[in-house]
């Protein structure tokens, strides 16, 4: 599945640049993530309890940073399984100071592909895009938080 | 498709039952979502409070010029129910659209309004009745609208140890047409899109429009853009196709294997005209 | 010698209700999932939720300590298990070893991994999500098509190209046809991937009986004994040391006409545990490791007359096999170029089948198995010619189709088309329809830009299957009649019927032959103990071969009756009539219950006769039968949303002689919704990792009740010479006529917007975006 969209976070790309690539404030953000912890440069072994209504899934995979190019762009590549299944996301963002007075922003364009395996692609078709834009949307609302 | 081990209580009282779920309980209104999660196991409640046993959440009355209809009235007490054909006709249309027999025998209108599905049915008809929504819990009671219950997909403003006790619908006068029309998923009988479509004319101009959408976004909404572009026109073929046409304007709409956005964003025009039409015919 | 009076209701012919329908509709049968036994414990199955990986490790140690489980097996336990067969033989045919459990790598989602064993079965799913794989995900190939592009991923690493076999045949001249050519329509043509679904899913239960060394094997089959000896091979079982027994089966369409790796699994569990042990099918295996049908990808050309007259049919096609082969997956495209000239006059055909494999669980026989397609493919085909040359696609039809003088008619695929009047139900559905009115009116809808479709399809097809030299593993049946001392009747029949309704029929057989009533006789099936080894019911063949042996058995029986009774009236001139052998000199009779006494009494016996009244034939059929038939469906299109409104659905089908109009309008019935699934609601859609994306019935559209059109089904009769019931078959008949039948009609309805075909399924949003495109 293609996904791809464009947030504003309200800080200077370079800052942006910083904390998307934060392993703390990337814990925080990501939905359900219980913790990263890092196992090589730019690697991160991730915990995440994905809770949506009465579904829920725990989750152990990886969160990898590729392709950095400070501050204008990266790749991001997470995959995660669980007893339900299992999700890839790889993911190139772009950074780009956005022209808004008074003050700076940034916006943060992402583009890339979502696999999802397992029962959750055999049963959850329906409701996947939807959910996967719902997460997204809850990631970048707590950067934004989080970015002041 | 074996459920993990739970509990489960049935309890007597609505007191009883918000005292377990306070307790961290989840509550149990028909099972037509919840159950299969469970086989499935993507989900896994450890204790299940089921709601259908309550005699006091299974209603449909008329108190103070409104409606109000208990959690655990069946999509088939309301297809069925006398009382809302002659006074809600947009909830029973919308009751009657619902998956298939059995769906509508054990599935209620709490737990499918709490479950939030972006296609269920009764969002759009909920939205478009500017439905009130009593949530309980062992401590608090409070009464949301469906702008503020509906969050985003399978998310409403529901907390832990709450549930949706009663949905409250208006009563319309006479000069009141209303629709529900829907596509229909081939599998699922889920809504593609569905509109609701909800009508008031006066001196031969259209006083009152509200619109509920479903299946189209995360969330059921109401096209309140197409709303204003329709009232105080007369309601002509023209009126009515370039409202329509703005139900789906600005809209994140959703892709699946059934029906790309692109189509489902085509659909909700042509449905939203439909409804509207229909709506407007059956204005007495 | 007592006179009673002589029986004269007959049966055959008749719309009686089915005798086995009291305990099906109350919920009273007994289905694999319904057996229970002292001691019995459960089965789990963990499957690969990847399409291709290796397996590193598998940690089964938390499994095996839960609470409850017995064991926990994996593949290298099961390495003295022999293979899942296929059997197929050909040339260059590609056979991976199909081991029951995976070893080292996996090939699709769903392939089995581990199998667990506890004393219940929600202890037994819990201790499956304890067992740890360990899993290198490997890049997958789901499309066939993508699965033959250089570079693609090799499913099997042995073979790089994906290719699984290749079959080539050559009718006539086909280059020369060509060449005369006035005119050459090509089309590509999906026939895509089905999930058969049977409402009852698979399930094995396996008892071993260690002190007399015998395992019963329950399973939800239509080939008991093919099971038998196949399973019995793979355990390393004497084969008559294992019965097989097919209890009440809840629906097959072709999916049940398999040995599976679980059925061969469970025995092996059954002789480990000692204990007898229970494996149900949930819906969601059902989707990922029962087969699929069709998987068909068809490149068309046809050459034709101006005139309309086809002159040559060639055919690439390609099969998408799957991970593996199942018992008839290379079978089934072949089945399809024995059909693709359809029931057209021409002897000119080049057929090319490339089977490749896909990282999917294998395809195989699915209601109608090869010929849907092939029907689809020709009709789609002569309809696009007809367009090409502005004839009247009912026109066209009639030009071409083999003239009733004609047979029996040898085709350019080898088969020899046993008796046909193919113009006379198109006559009659054109006439039901009122197709010259419905053209009219057409064309005023055209003015007012509506879309209205009229599609036709004019179908044969290839039943009875089938001689034992075109029939893997055989193609004969067996069947057993018996009368007991008090002269009730038991018929043995080696078919396995679930769901065709054989047990009503058979009787109806039985009953006119001996003069009985129907409540005289008993139909046993699906037991390997009980029953004469038999093939099973598929193909169409139940009744046109397994019916013949019934009645050929019959046919014995009444030889002996009549000797017997013949010997008791002390005449040398008698006549079996009535359930009496009649004196046909004094008119003195004995009823059939005093000669059964007799028989088995013994006191004095015919000459050259034994005891006994029992008679068991193997009845070899000489040919196939080809039924026939026209279905018209007549559509209008919603010409906003896209959608497809079934305004008319007229089907004639030519199945030879009926015995039971019921039964038969049940078959067309089902048939007809299940095409009516393919045509528009149902694809099996795996993404381009191998993920089953439509895997569960929530995203796989079955046909529901309520999308059901009025089926308006009438026949013509052309009986069959090749059996002496003169009957052809119906069972798939509603299946292959119906598909291109209705995308026949759709894209009539579309053809002012120059639109020559559309794949299945003929979704709302396909059409829309026609109609978006066009407009």
């Amino acid at each position: 599945m293609k996904i791809s969209g464009s947030y504003t976070l309200p800080v200077a790309p370079e800052r942006a640049y910083q904390i998307l690539q934060d392993p703390a404030v990337l814990a925080q953000a990501m939905p359900g993530c219980e913790g990263l912890e890092q196992i090589g440069p730019n690697e991160y072994r991730m915990k995440m309890n994905v809770i949506l209504a009465a579904l829920s899934g725990k989750f152990e995979g990886k969160v990898r940073i590729a392709d950095a190019v400070p501050p204008t762009s990266f790749r991001l590549i997470v995959e995660g399984s669980g007893r339900i299944g299992f999700l890839k996301g790889d993911g190139l963002l772009k950074l780009s100071l956005a022209n808004t007075n008074p003050s700076v922003s940034t916006v943060v364009s992402y583009e890339g592909d979502a696999h999802v395996g397992g029962t959750l692609a055999a049963v959850g078709q329906r409701l996947i895009d939807g959910t996967s834009k719902m997460m997204l949307k809850k990631f970048f609302d707590k950067l934004v938080s989080l970015a002041h | 498709m074996f459920a993990q081990k739970f509990e489960y209580t049935a309890p007597k009282t609505l007191d009883e039952a918000l005292h377990l779920l306070a307790n961290g309980a989840k509550p149990l209104a028909g099972g037509m979502s919840l159950i299969p999660m469970m086989k499935l196991r993507l989900a896994a409640p450890e204790h299940l409070v089921d709601l259908r046993a309550l005699k006091d959440l299974n209603y449909i009355r008329e108190a103070g010029g409104q409606l109000h209809i208990g959690a655990t009235a069946s999509h088939y007490d309301i297809e069925s129910s006398a009382l809302l054909r002659q006074k809600c006709p947009l909830l029973t249309e919308t009751a009657a659209a619902i998956g298939d027999v059995q769906v509508r025998n054990l599935g209620t209108i709490g737990g499918s309004v709490a479950h939030a599905d972006p296609a269920a049915d009764y969002p759009a008809a909920l939205q478009a009745l500017e439905a009130k929504f009593v949530l309980r819990s062992e401590k608090s009671e409070r009464t949301l609208s469906a702008a503020d219950l509906f969050v985003d997909a399978l998310t409403t403003a529901l907390q832990p140890g709450e549930i949706l006790s009663e949905v409250i619908v208006p009563i319309d006068d006479t000069r009141t047409g209303t629709s529900y029309l829907k596509m229909a998923q081939p599998a699922s009988g889920f809504a593609i899109v569905g509109v609701a479509a909800r009508v008031r004319q006066n001196a031969g101009k259209i006083s009152f429009v509200r619109i509920g959408v479903t299946g189209l976004s995360n969330r059921a909404y109401r096209a309140t853009a197409a709303e204003k572009a329709l009232e105080g026109k007369t309601g002509s073929a023209a009126d009515i196709q370039s409202a329509a046409a703005l139900v789906a304007r600005g809209v994140d709409a959703n892709s699946d294997l059934h029906a790309s956005a692109d189509y489902r964003k085509h659909l909700a025009v042509v449905h939203a005209a439909r409804a509207l039409k229909t709506a407007l015919s059956r204005i007495a | 010698m007592a006179t009673t009076t002589v029986k004269t209701e007959t049966f055959v012919g008749k719309r009686i209700r089915r005798r086995e329908d009291p305990r099906l509709i109350t919920g009273t049968a007994t289905y694999v999932e319904d057996i229970q036994m002292p001691g019995m414990h459960y089965a789990m199955i963990l499957r690969s939720p990847h399409a291709a990986a290796r397996i590193r490790s598998i940690n089964t140690k938390p499994a095996e300590a839960a609470p409850g489980v017995v064991c926990v097996f994996t593949g290298k336990d099961t390495k003295g298990v022999g293979v899942v067969p296929c059997g197929v033989a050909m040339p260059d045919l590609r056979v991976p070893q199909h081991t029951i459990l995976a070893t080292d790598r996996v090939y699709f989602v769903g392939h089995p991994v581990a199998v667990v064993v506890a004393r219940d079965r929600y202890l037994a799913r819990d201790a499956a999500d304890l067992i740890e794989v360990d899993y290198e995900v490997l890049p997958a190939v789901a499309d066939p098509e993508k699965a033959l592009a250089k570079g693609a991923p090799a499913v099997h690493p042995q073979w790089p190209d994906n290719i699984a076999f290749t079959y080539h045949q050559d009718g006539g001249n086909i280059d020369k046809a060509f060449a005369e050519a006035d005119v050459v329509v090509k089309q590509r043509i999906v026939s895509q991937r089905l999930v058969p679904m049977a409402m009852e899913t698979r399930g094995v239960v396996a008892e071993w009986r260690g002190a007399d060394r015998q395992l019963n094997l329950y399973t939800s089959t239509q080939i008991p004994h093919l099971v038998r000896t196949l399973v019995a091979g793979m355990l390393g079982l004497e084969e008559n040391r294992m019965r097989v027994i097919a209890p009440e089966v809840g629906g097959g369409f072709g999916s049940k006409l398999n040995v599976y790796a679980e059925e061969a699994l469970m025995g092996f569990v059954s002789t480990r545990i000692q204990k007898p042990v229970k494996w149900i099918e949930s819906r969601r295996e059902n989707f990922t490791c029962t087969i699929h049908g069709r998987g068909h990808v068809d490149y068309y050309e046809v050459a034709a007359k101006r005139d309309g007259t086809i002159l040559g049919i060639k055919l690439k096609l390609i099969q998408d096999v799957g991970a593996y082969h199942q018992l008839l997956t290379p079978l089934i495209p072949q089945l399809s170029v024995l059909m693709m000239p359809g029931i057209y006059n021409t002897q000119n055909i080049r057929a090319d089948i490339v089977g490749v494999f896909t990282n999917c669980v294998p395809t195989d026989a699915y209601r109608g198995a090869g010929r849907p397609e092939a029907t689809h493919g020709i009709e789609r085909m002569v309809d696009v010619l007809a367009a090409e040359l502005k004839m009247d696609p009912a026109e066209i039809r009639f030009k071409n189709f083999v003239t009733k003088d004609k047979f029996p008619y040898a085709t350019a695929t080898g088969l020899m088309y046993d008796s046909g009047d193919y113009a006379a139900p198109l006559r009659k559905a054109l006439d039901l329809v009122g197709y010259v009115k419905l053209r009219l009116e057409q064309a005023d809808l055209r003015k007012q830009r509506k879309y209205m479709g009229i599609g036709i399809s004019t179908y044969g097809e290839i039943c009875a299957i089938g001689p034992s030299p075109a029939t893997p593993a055989g193609g004969w049946e067996s069947a057993t009649v018996k009368i007991d001392p008090t002269g009730k009747v038991t018929i043995l029949t080696g078919t396995c019927p679930h769901g065709q309704g054989e047990e009503t029929t058979f009787a109806q057989i039985a009953a006119d032959e001996l003069g009985v009533g129907l409540d005289d006789i008993l139909v046993i099936r699906g037991d390997t103990a009980v029953v004469q080894y038999g093939i099973g019911t598929f193909g169409s063949r139940a009744t046109a071969v397994g019916g013949t042996a019934v009645y050929y058995a019959l046919q014995d029986l009444k030889a002996k009756i009549k000797k017997f009774g013949a010997m008791l009236l002390e005449s040398d001139d008698v006549t079996l009539i009535g359930g009496q052998v009649v004196d046909n000199k004094t008119g003195k009779s004995t009823t059939l219950q005093e000669i059964a006494r007799a028989s088995y009494r013994a006191l004095k016996l015919p000459p050259n006769t034994e005891p006994g009244l029992i008679a068991t034939r193997f009845w070899e059929p000489p040919n196939f039968t080809f039924p026939f038939g026209a279905h018209i469906v007549v559509t209008d299109i919603d010409g906003e949303t896209g959608q497809i409104k079934i305004r008319r659905y007229v089907a004639v089908d030519d199945c030879g002689n009926i015995l039971n109009p019921l039964i038969v309008d049940g078959q067309v019935h089902g048939g007809v919704a299940q095409g009516l699934g393919q045509a528009l609601w149902e694809q099996a859609v795996y993404d381009d990792d191998g993920q089953l994306t439509t895997g569960e019935l929530m995203d796989y559209a079955l046909p529901r009740a309520h999308l059901m059109p009025w089926i308006e089904s009438h026949h013509t009769c052309t009986p069959s010479p090749v059996n002496p019931l003169g009957v052809k078959g119906v069972g798939e008949a509603g299946t292959i006529g119906c598909s291109p039948a209705v995308v026949n009609s759709v894209v009539d309805a579309l053809a002012p917007l120059g639109v020559r075909h559309i794949d299945m399924p003929l979704t709302p949003e396909k059409i829309w975006k026609v109609l978006a495109a066009k407009h």
